[in-house]
């Protein structure tokens, strides 16, 4: 089995790695840099629990070759807190009782981070277009849209 | 887990073509042959990575001629170009309703061709707006439409050495008019159970150049020319969109599956030709009067029938 060596940004900091050739981002993800934030869940692109951003893009990382991976830059939920303090949209999901069992969360919050980059006030319709990769068995999906909408709410007032 | 399997990531189109031909798996994003690995319904011992191509890269609009779009262009690139929602109504309708975002940001049109899935959203609306496809190899380019490319199910006119390199699609006149409708089970993550696509041109009241496609309804997305004829050059009504939907109807060859059975597919396609083409004809910018009550749907008779989807989506 040949391997290659890659060197990416993972969270804002450098790695140089060797990963096998058949090795998924989320195997290199979870198993290498011990980011256990990304999870798998249908292990073939349908449910999005294993959503984190490359290059700004939210992608299934089971569905993408960690070897594809050099030069390239990658964003999971571990990457969201900046200086001991939670994202916007993870303490949004927190009060808005967003997160029940948790297994979806993080590529919830990947893919609300991906919304609000393009569309930086979402209506309901767009939050619920844009998040049809991520499925939620607990929530009913109401609560996690609410925190979105409560997230844009919280980001404009740090503007201010 | 994928097993196991070797990569190449070639930047170089000829070595390219040599690894395909001698056997290895072109993969693109991987949304179709990553999925296929995972589930060990394929095994494929050596997989070539198309994505560092130039040749293969690249999308662009130009007044007169068009979109060139390489085969690499994905989905969300379509979905999110203001050219398409304004020109290619069809293939927005189409590209956005593929998967989920997550699998658009990966998945790309020259995939979902190569992929030769009966149900593949993007194919339908690229057919009746008259796509033409590249392939290229060792001994050169050839053009392709996109209606011949597919010669069976799962299989196309193309040689082991060459691959599928560019998309290109006409330039459409002011006049003109596109839509695409999927029938789905839910609202995200589910291939189309039916769909058909119609283009035209309108010249007053007078339908011209009409071209209809039917998603799922043969082992390849297919044309149907019976009911393309029915519309040619005539006025807009009632009667001749039901006669067209007739067509196709008895054009459509669906087959049973565990999603549903040919019977409902038949009657989906009868329904959905009348939902599309009156969408067409308004996004040809004729306001239609469709007097709904006088169209018998075949799907739910005597109710409402399926809906329209919302005029602008996300």
């Amino acid at each position: 089995m040949r391997t290659v060596d890659i060197e990416v940004t993972v969270n804002g900091e450098v790695y140089n790695k060797t990963v096998p050739v058949n090795q998924t981002l989320l195997r290199f993800l979870r198993e290498d840099l011990f980011l256990n934030s990304v999870k798998e869940g249908c292990d073939e692109g349908e449910c999005g629990a294993c959503t984190v951003i490359v290059d700004g893009e939210p992608v299934n990382s089971c569905l993408v070759l960690a070897a594809e991976l050099d030069g390239k830059s990658v964003l999971t939920a571990e990457g969201l807190a900046k200086d001991g303090r939670l994202h916007p949209l993870q303490e949004a999901f927190l009060e808005a009782g967003a997160v029940q069992c948790g297994y979806c969360t993080p590529g919830m919050l990947m893919s609300a981070v991906a919304l609000l980059n393009t569309y930086p006030h979402p209506t309901r319709d767009q939050i619920r277009k844009e998040m049809e990769g991520n499925i939620c068995r607990c929530t009913g999906y109401t609560r996690i849209a609410d925190a979105i909408l409560l997230a844009v709410d919280k980001m404009e007032g740090q503007d201010a | 887990m994928l097993g196991q399997f070797e990569l190449y990531m070639p930047t170089d189109f000829t070595e390219a073509c040599a690894l395909k031909a001698k056997g290895a798996r072109p993969v693109a994003g991987g949304t179709d042959v990553y999925v296929n690995r995972h589930g060990g319904k394929d095994r494929d011992p050596e997989i070539v990575d198309i994505k560092l191509l130039k040749e293969l890269q690249g999308h662009s609009y130009t007044e007169g001629h068009g979109l060139d779009l390489g085969a690499l262009t994905t989905h969300r690139d379509i979905e999110t170009w203001d050219v398409i929602k304004k020109k290619y109504y069809a293939m927005f309708s189409g590209c956005s309703q593929v998967g989920s975002v997550q699998i658009r940001y990966r998945g790309t049109l020259g995939g979902n061709i190569m992929n030769g899935a009966p149900s593949a959203d993007s194919i339908g609306p690229m057919l009746v707006h008259n796509a033409e496809v590249t392939v290229a190899g060792p001994n050169g380019e050839r053009q392709i439409p996109l209606e011949t490319f597919y010669t069976g199910f799962k299989k196309f006119d193309i040689q082991p050495d060459e691959l599928l390199t560019r998309i290109r699609i006409p330039d459409v006149p002011e006049n003109s008019g596109s839509a695409y409708y999927k029938y789905m089970r839910r609202g995200a993550m589910d291939l189309a159970l039916m769909g058909v696509s119609v283009y035209l041109e309108l010249d007053g009241d007078v339908m011209r150049n009409v071209r209809i496609a039917l998603t799922t309804s043969a082992p390849t997305p297919v044309m149907s020319h019976s009911a393309e004829a029915v519309l040619e050059g005539q006025k807009i009504s009632d009667e001749i969109i039901i006669k067209a939907a007739e067509a196709v109807a008895s054009e459509g060859k669906p087959r049973s599956s565990w999603r549903s059975s040919a019977e409902f597919r038949v009657r989906l396609l009868h329904d959905i030709t009348i939902l599309v083409l009156h969408e067409a004809i308004e996004r040809a910018g004729k306001s239609f009067e469709a007097k709904a009550e006088s169209i018998p749907m075949r799907l739910y008779p005597g109710q409402d029938g399926l809906k329209p989807r919302p005029k602008e989506e996300v």
